[in-house]
């Protein structure tokens, strides 16, 4: 499907024994990948979204002019490149991460109503919200690839309990909900993804794949017999427990019975990196890249990515910012700190505009990965100081395979529910959706000129 | 019917061996009662309202309660107005019993003091406690005949702990769960709830994947692949960029003399050739820093030295440092960018689980970081400068290289229970090591049908490989078993519907083990279980006394009951204002918070004190930079030790800055959380959550003055909707305004005066945290009951219920005549009915 193997470079994660300085893991072969079942008549869109904590400084982030006419801002000047491809979309906001009565924890509503638009549940110890757009998609495309979506995010995830005032921490730590009490958490350590995408034989030549399917699928049929045996003995079960199981089982066995039917195709030869990389940069950019590689796999259409969870702490020291950023956020409008916010949000950008370089330098179908993707780009925070949820600063890039018109900044009136742009994407890669949370109607002018 | 009939017989009988005792004692037999209590030397119940209150039930005059809710309660609670939902009306006055919801309900609000609300008219204490004690008589004696132990769920996942810990105990193989499995989460104040814990797909790959990954390393695999570990500095976080200052010895891990590195414990899972790579810390223009002088490095291997790495002491490549100005970060590349890079040993070990160390050897001029007030924010100390000492940021573990499956490894030793000596034994052998892998894991007997499932993986295997593949295939499917995976509670076959009865032996040793140890039952309890012998109250006491014993026990409890239950994980997600207010704050201070937390609770554990003493312990366990922190002179050395502390502010947990850090926001203290704390996990008298529109967020004063935390909770009190909760919550957090955010002991915040006077919810003045401490002490059953409801909620994993509550007071009535050790509380947990008991469904 992808690339055959004498055009792979092995140079690809590990860089010979014992280093694992984590090189970009597809500079060297990007050139070489082809994809081979993606016919200019086959083409699938696929839909990302790229989170970034703790707001922005919006008067650094909002581009002057409107229309066709507008002029990148200095946070986003580095898409100079991909001008063409973007929409800046401004005068969306998330009321629904508004307190509403519910007080402190607007970091942990923002997350957690990115892509609902509900207005979540204040608790830590039961969650509540609904589903996410994203979850949306996958849904609908699960039949089709091997992981209905993957779940990413550059912050550890190891913690769990409260994260902010009365709010479980799932509500900050992911975009994705698979049901309103069920958040797909998301996953950091490149190794895990990696092993998600390609599985666990260490390998990925096609014959010790195909004996580990094998495997897995024996015992999922196994594992499948024995909970049914349990559903019988339990008899009608208190919760869905046992059904959400036998779901997951058959989730799990379509993804396997997926793989099976793809074998025959060669996979790209990449070893698996071994671990969370030295640094975030690297690590960030090794995400990107594993983001990359399942689209260009069609191993999955719907990805979600987040920089880092609200209120995270992460100093930048490479770029000689060594404070922690949550408390460098709020910055009480000294000019100094404001800068240096509106420096990380441009290196965010910076390391996404790596990743676009990425995508378009990738054929798929009659054109580059970038033409047939559409990434939503944006942060649920406005100000980071004042905790607004809107406006909010709202990008899109990609073709998405002809749904969508670049070159623009659309302007809308404010207070435009987030969940309208949503909505009309999920119906842009044909997802048909009416509503999503607190969406009042769809955008027309995505891909019209205006 | 009959059947239901012969099984509820059964439980009362035994419901009676394991809780008349001490409830008879309350009802019946008072002296009995009183001198329990009386050695427990703070009875709460006031002792001379008691016995008159104490009237029977079916007396046809007002009962107490009846009494109590016409002239105080009705008039919000009826039927009509319905206030927070609930009406009082039609409870039933005179047999409580028969609206036992609504009646524990109302049990809780008295001895919380939390109705009727502050400013209506109250009754004074004495009624308070007698009506309260009254209600809870009657409540628990018609609980005895008519147990409800509460219907955990029949599918109860493992946790990630819980799974690592198993897998630790089935197969001597130790794994980071973390890395292998999604995290969980918490309901209820725990992330073992079995509601919490659901079940979706990604998390059924990553069980098929760990396990292939677990039996490979297990059984050892000629054909695994050398892949690299990583681990940091700072446990648990994945990045490198940490704060932790490396210039003395970081724990008991690391040998003496040493400073900084890494500590952790690694899985070798063949004989064969090891690399171990060191990263050094950088610049921030990533340059390897410290190697103006020269340094030692050395790796160690079970406390053995394997490899020894000098470095640095002149060269061209110091000069070049020392110029940093002139280097472009983006442009030439400067021969400090990877000095670190040849700093790897090969090293042939033997397969099994070893303790690595990575660390630096000290040498005289290392100066400690100096410890004082004054000292700039750790991210701007000389961070920037190549002439730092050299720090460690990761460790690297590599392999196996030439690997040979070792015959004699820890693991195999384990699973391997036979060696079949020719191919016509295998199949037998195979036999009997599936029958005791299954057995461990499944912890039950193991059907035939089991048996003959691992069979089948196991032949298809050998088929393709050799009896080693066919055994590894067999250990994957045992382990994405739901009968690993899962505990399974099921009801008997004839049990009558909504009838309460006693859980089988096996499903009881399962509680008891992950209850205890958070993990799988072991060999002796399993054999006890599988024979039936855990119904004898005795060899179901001596169990779980051998298992306390088992330093097993303190670990599991220490970071997964009390670490949870006092929010003290979320020490590791402190994030102090770095810039302003606590720029000493580092990661070896937080990494101090939280070790002397755990020392200090393992020590009340294996002390075996009474619970009230975590209020009043007047010692606790420091290293210099925490007895900096708080004041305790004549602490030298980065080692903890026990510390005998002559501030009784400091006493108990009140006085510990884990505590008093995560009930605090990053840049101030709020008597709002700590109140609020202090309600829920102390006093059993939780706040329900802030009505909606109003808002939560201090004003800060419109002029700019500076003024205390207090004064602008004062001002937000005078807003009626916020003073309902916060005349509760504040006062009680005002007494430990002496902590400032970081838990350091202050006398002015925001340039005034601390005033540190607070009420309590009986109306009890105290000003200051020991005073605090003395009061809550005073009202020890309610500091005992709570802990007794978290640790319940603990042990079997499903949120506490109304019914729950006599069993919580029968446990803590229990535990009093013992001064409520640990063991005892523990053992009454165990002995209790929503332990051993579970209803049918309905």
């Amino acid at each position: 499907m992808i690339v055959t193997r004498k055009a792979m470079s092995r140079r690809t994660v590990l860089r010979g024994m014992g280093t694992v300085v984590a090189l970009p893991l597809l500079d060297a072969m990007v050139p070489a990948l082809t994809a081979l079942a993606q016919t200019p008549a086959n083409v699938v869109p696929r839909l990302g979204v790229v989170y970034h904590p703790n707001g922005v400084i919006y008067e650094n982030w909002l581009p002057k002019g409107v229309g066709q006419e507008f002029e990148l801002s200095p946070t986003l000047a580095p898409l100079a490149p991909f001008r063409d491809q973007l929409l800046v979309i401004t005068g969306l906001s998330s009321h629904q991460a508004e307190a509403l009565g519910d007080g402190g924890g607007d970091h942990s509503r923002a997350t957690g109503t990115y892509l609902t638009g509900v207005h979540v549940r204040k608790s830590d110890s039961v969650v509540g919200n609904s589903v996410s757009m994203d979850q949306v998609a996958a849904k609908f495309y699960e039949r089709d690839t091997q992981l209905s979506s993957l779940q990413l995010t550059v912050d550890d995830n190891s913690l769990v309990g409260s994260c902010d005032v009365g709010y479980s921490c799932a509500y900050s730590s992911t975009l994705s909900w698979l049901t309103p009490t069920l958040p797909l958490m998301a996953e950091n350590n490149p190794r895990v993804v990696f092993e998600r995408l390609f599985g666990s034989s260490d390998s990925t030549d096609p014959r010790v794949r195909a004996s580990r399917l094998r495997q897995d699928r024996s015992i999922l049929d196994s594992v499948t017999a024995r909970v049914r045996q349990l559903q019988r003995k339990l008899g009608p079960t208190d919760g869905t427990k046992v059904n959400d199981y036998l779901e997951s089982l058959r989730d799990v066995e379509r993804r396997i019975q997926k793989a099976e039917e793809q074998s025959a195709k060669e996979g790209p030869e990449v070893v698996q990196p071994a671990g969370v990389p030295d640094g975030f940069e690297p690590h960030v950019q090794l995400l990107y890249d594993l983001q990359l590689l399942a689209y260009q796999s069609d191993l999955t259409r719907v990805i979600t990515f987040m920089y880092g969870r609200e209120q995270t702490g992460r100093p930048y020291p490479q770029i000689g910012i060594p404070e922690p950023h949550h408390s460098l956020t709020h910055h009480q409008n000294d000019p100094a700190k404001m800068m240096k916010c509106a420096k990380i949000q441009t290196y965010h950008v910076k390391l996404f505009v790596d990743y676009l370089t990425k995508l378009r330098a990738t054929p798929d179908g009659d054109g580059s990965l970038l033409d047939h993707v559409i990434l939503l780009y944006g942060s649920g925070i406005s100000n980071s100081d004042r905790h607004t949820h809107g406006p909010l600063p709202t990008l899109l890039l990609g073709g998405g395979a002809g749904t969508l018109k670049g070159g623009r900044h659309l302007v809308y009136p404010d207070d435009t529910p987030l969940t309208n742009l949503q909505l009309t994407l999920l119906n842009k890669i044909g997802v048909p959706a009416a509503t999503l949370g607190d969406s009042t109607g769809q955008f027309k002018e995505l891909s019209e000129l205006s | 019917m009959k059947q239901g009939t012969v099984t509820t017989c059964i439980c009362l009988a035994w419901a009676a061996a394991i809780g008349l005792e001490a409830l008879t004692a309350h009802g019946e037999g008072l002296p009995d009662s009183h001198s329990g209590l009386a050695r427990a030397a703070h009875a709460v119940l006031a002792p001379a309202a008691f016995p008159q209150i104490a009237a029977p039930a079916d007396a046809a005059s007002a009962t107490p309660p009846r009494d109590l809710v016409m002239r105080y309660c009705v008039s919000c609670h009826n039927d009509r107005l319905r206030t927070g939902n609930l009406s009082l009306d039609k409870a039933d006055a005179d047999h409580v019993f028969n609206s036992a919801e609504t009646w524990e309900k109302v049990v809780v609000k008295l001895r919380g003091r939390a109705m009727p609300p502050p400013g209506s008219r109250r009754p004074d204490n004495a009624t308070y406690e007698a009506v309260a004690g009254w209600l809870e008589t009657e409540l628990d004696r018609e609980a005895l005949s008519h147990p409800n132990p509460g219907r955990p769920a029949d599918l109860h996942r493992l946790n990630r702990t819980e799974y690592g810990n198993a897998v630790r105990d089935l197969l001597g193989v130790e794994i980071d769960p973390n890395a292998l499995l999604p995290p969980d989460t918490q309901a209820y104040g725990f992330d073992n709830n079995a509601d919490a814990l659901a079940i979706e797909p990604a998390l059924l790959d990553r069980y098929l994947t760990a396990a292939a990954r677990i039996a490979r390393l297990a059984i050892g695999d000629p054909s695994i692949r050398p892949t690299f570990e990583r681990y940091t500095a700072v446990k648990g976080n994945s990045n490198e960029q940490t704060w932790l200052w490396q210039t003395d010895r970081l724990g008991e891990d690391f040998p003496l003399g040493s400073r900084g590195g890494i500590a952790t414990r690694h899985y070798f899972p063949l004989d064969g050739e090891y690399v171990f790579k060191v990263r050094l810390a950088r610049t921030y223009a990533d340059l390897v820093r410290g190697l103006n002088v020269p340094n030692e490095i050395e790796i160690r291997v079970d406390g053995t030295r394997v490899g020894t790495f000098k470095l640095g002491g002149g060269g061209p490549e110091v000069s070049a440092a020392a110029a940093p100005a002139a280097q472009d970060p983006l442009g030439v590349k400067n021969p400090l960018n990877d000095a670190d890079e040849g700093l790897q040993v090969r090293v042939p070990l033997k397969a099994g689980l070893r303790q690595v160390v990575a660390t630096i050897v000290k040498a005289d001029r290392i100066k400690p970081e100096g410890l004082g007030p004054d000292r700039i924010p750790i991210w701007t100390r000389e961070y920037d400068v190549p002439t730092v000492p050299v720090f460690i940021s990761s460790l690297l573990i590599g392999g196996p290289y030439n690997g040979r499956v070792s015959q004699d490894s820890s693991s195999r030793r384990r699973i391997f229970s036979c060696q079949p000596a020719s191919r016509n034994d295998e199949s037998a052998c195979a036999t009997t090591i599936l029958s005791t892998l299954a057995r461990r894991a499944y912890r039950r007997q193991p059907t035939d049908e089991d048996i003959q499932t691992l069979l089948g993986f196991y032949q298809q295997a050998r088929g393709d490989g050799d009896f080693d593949a066919g055994i590894r295939a067999a250990l994957e499917r045992v382990l994405v078993s739901p009968d690993f995976l899962f505990r399974i509670e099921a009801d008997p076959d004839k049990v009558a519907r909504g009838a309460a009865y006693r859980i089988s032996d096996v499903e009881l040793a399962s509680r008891l083990s992950f209850f205890l140890w958070s993990s799988i039952p072991d060999d002796e309890l399993l054999d006890l279980a599988i024979r039936g012998r855990l119904q004898d109250p005795q060899t179901l006491e001596q169990q779980a006394r051998r298992m306390l014993a088992d330093p097993r026990a303190r670990v599991a409890l220490v970071n997964n009951f009390f670490a949870q239950w006092l929010q003290t994980r979320n020490v590791w997600l402190l994030t102090p204002d770095a810039n302003r207010k606590y720029p000493w704050f580092d990661d070896n201070l937080r990494a101090a918070f939280v070790r002397e937390t755990e020392l200090f609770l393992d020590d009340q554990l294996k002390a075996d004190h009474g619970i009230v003493d975590l209020l009043t312990a007047d010692y606790t366990f420091l290293n210099e930079q925490l007895a900096w922190h708080y004041g305790v002179p004549g602490v030298y050395g980065s080692h903890f030790r026990r510390v005998a502390l002559t501030d009784e502010n400091r006493w108990g947990l009140l006085g510990k800055a884990s505590v008093l850090a995560v009930t605090a926001y990053p840049n101030r203290t709020s008597p709002t959380i700590r109140g609020k704390w202090l309600l829920e996990n102390i006093l059993a008298a939780p706040v329900p959550p802030p009505p909606p529109n109003v808002n939560t967020n201090l004003e800060e004063d419109k002029t700019g003055k500076a003024e205390s935390v207090r004064d602008m909770l004062e001002r937000h009190r005078a807003n009626p909707a916020c003073a309902s909760c916060h005349a509760r919550m504040d006062p009680l957090g005002f007494s430990l305004e002496n902590f400032d955010a970081l838990g350091q002991w202050r006398t002015l915040d925001g340039g005034t005066p601390i005033n540190a006077t607070g009420v309590l919810l009986d109306g009890t003045r105290v000003d200051g945290p020991a005073a605090l401490r003395r009061a809550l002490v005073a009202q020890q059953e309610q500091f005992v009951r709570t802990v007794t409801g978290k640790l319940l909620t603990y042990a079997i994993g499903r949120e506490m219920a109304y019914y729950d509550a006599p069993a919580i007071r029968s446990i803590v009535r229990a535990a009093a005549p013992d001064g409520y050790r640990w063991s005892a509380a523990l053992l009454a947990i165990v002995k209790s009915q929503p332990f051993q008991m579970r209803r049918s469904r309905s």
